[in-house]
């Protein structure tokens, strides 16, 4: 690649996107007939002092590829993105969004807002689901600076964007997460509380949804949980994430595999 | 009826290096410097947000001299060909080399063939680590890179500069004794220069992939002590 020049009039500013386009290193997908369920659960939920969130780890074909895929990333240090849909382009999406902020912010010597980088990400996920069948659908949460609150933003498949003031799911397991924080989400919820009860939303997908992976003792592979307030991007450690996972688990099989009248 | 006046290019030439030195003098230099564990970059600007020194990419910092429009058009170009490099290949394969290159083909090709030579001096620094080691590029205006071992200066005041900066340090220093050597090489035995009146920037491994970071007038008067 050579020095990326531009006159004025048809310089791509700050955005990566507009810049990868233009020098052929995004190319528009080519639709095919592969379709691949967005098999995934991805929870965020808000709380007093920002967002968690909570991603499963397995990625499914049509048997499982693989137990340990990590589905949320930091985007920068103060915004998580999780990805549900096919994994090449999820992939492909964090690391376009990941190195979009980063490149606004050095263009421009500022950060970018995360209600900015909420609006950046639409078009992409437009363009992408509009022309191919490869769809990929992903949610962002962050610590917005300006505001000094936390954020979730979730996107429908034409690349409209929502903010959610309580919680949002995505991926095949939502249904199952997305009723059990229906019933245990309260608008004062602290630190702790969201957690368990985004792991317990976590456990009751990968318990009803096949493609949804739920705790896996047997190779101590736990859903990841995520915190994203004042101080940014934070991931609990397998010995928190394993503890709290062992809680429910030792709850449900005493009380017979249900969940014994309690949300728990 | 048509007129052809011949110029002989060795004419050319000095009329297009006046030109750009002249353009370039008008400006305040910038001294860059390796230092025990990075690189600083010590600029005199008076403007909190017309910056001369800008981060590219996780380990390369970029400085220019002159025409702000001019060389702020090629940091802008450096940071799209980093991050497109990066996305392309990998984070690691993004070499100062390289695109010093790329500005030194870029800046020499309008010192001939442009109509009007750019009237810049770029600075491309590198710190360096396992794979590559802490490097000083500088692209002067008629497209001369240079690969300075331990210093550079650009900027009009060039040679008197680099002169009492080479004097003051004559090893690698600690960041508080290169920063306050170069200031005073900057400001020269007449006068001083207020903190406020000074854009800093560093290149320093501190756990983080992106070693920039910009000083602010606290950061840097607690450093001086």
């Amino acid at each position: 690649m050579g020095l990326p020049l531009f006159s004025a009039h048809d310089d791509p500013g700050p955005s990566f996107f507009r810049f990868a386009e233009s020098a052929g290193l995004s190319k528009p997908s080519a639709a095919d007939d592969l379709k691949l369920a967005h098999a995934t659960t991805v929870i965020a939920v808000r709380y007093v002092g920002g967002v968690v969130m909570v991603g499963d780890r397995q990625a499914t074909s049509h048997y499982i590829a693989s137990r340990d895929v990590r589905k949320i990333e930091p985007a920068d240090r103060y915004t998580a993105i999780a990805v549900s849909g096919t994994a090449a382009r999820g992939i492909e999406f964090i690391r376009m969004a990941q190195l979009s902020f980063e490149h606004y912010e050095k263009m421009t010597d500022m950060s970018l807002s995360l209600e900015g980088k909420a609006n950046y990400l639409s078009p992409i996920i437009q363009r992408n689901n509009l022309t191919s069948p490869l769809v990929v659908l992903p949610l962002l949460a962050g610590w917005d600076l300006g505001h000094q609150v936390g954020r979730i933003f979730e996107y429908d498949g034409a690349g409209g964007c929502y903010e959610r003031f309580d919680f949002a799911t995505i991926g095949s397991g939502s249904p199952f997460a997305e009723n059990t924080l229906r019933l245990g989400f309260r608008s004062d919820l602290n630190l702790d509380e969201a957690i368990d009860l985004g792991a317990l939303a976590l456990y009751e997908a990968g318990d009803n949804d096949p493609s949804t992976g739920g705790p896996d003792f047997v190779r101590n592979i736990f859903p990841m949980i995520v915190t994203i307030d004042a101080t940014g991007f934070n991931e609990l450690s397998q010995a928190d994430t394993g503890a709290r996972f062992a809680a429910i688990s030792e709850r449900r099989t005493s009380s017979g595999g249900f969940a014994g009248g309690t949300l728990r | 009826m048509s007129n052809f006046f011949y110029v002989a290019p060795e004419q050319l030439i000095k009329d297009r290096a006046e030109f750009a030195q002249k353009g370039i003098a008008r400006g305040r230099s910038i001294i860059a410097a390796i230092y025990d564990v990075g690189v600083v970059m010590v600029a005199e600007n008076p403007s909190a947000s017309l910056n001369k020194i800008s981060e590219i990419y996780d380990r390369i910092a970029f400085a220019g001299v002159g025409k702000y429009n001019e060389f702020d058009r090629l940091r802008e170009a450096g940071i799209r060909w980093a991050d497109g490099t990066g996305f392309t290949y990998a984070r690691e394969d993004v070499d100062a080399r390289a695109l010093a290159n790329f500005y030194a083909q870029h800046v020499g090709d309008m010192f001939t063939e442009g109509p009007k030579p750019l009237e810049i001096e770029i600075l491309v620094a590198q710190l360096g680590n396992q794979f590559r080691s802490t490097k000083l590029y500088r692209v002067a205006y008629e497209g001369t890179i240079s690969d300075e071992p331990n210093f550079a200066v650009l900027g009009g005041d060039a040679e008197t500069i680099k002169g009492r900066f080479a004097a003051s340090e004559t090893t690698t220093q600690t960041l508080k004794t290169t920063l306050q050597n170069a200031i005073n090489a900057l400001a020269g035995p007449d006068r001083t220069i207020a903190v406020a009146d000074l854009e800093i920037g560093i290149l320093e491994d501190r756990g983080n992939r992106r070693t920039f970071a910009r000083l602010s007038d606290g950061e840097v008067s607690e450093i001086l002590g």
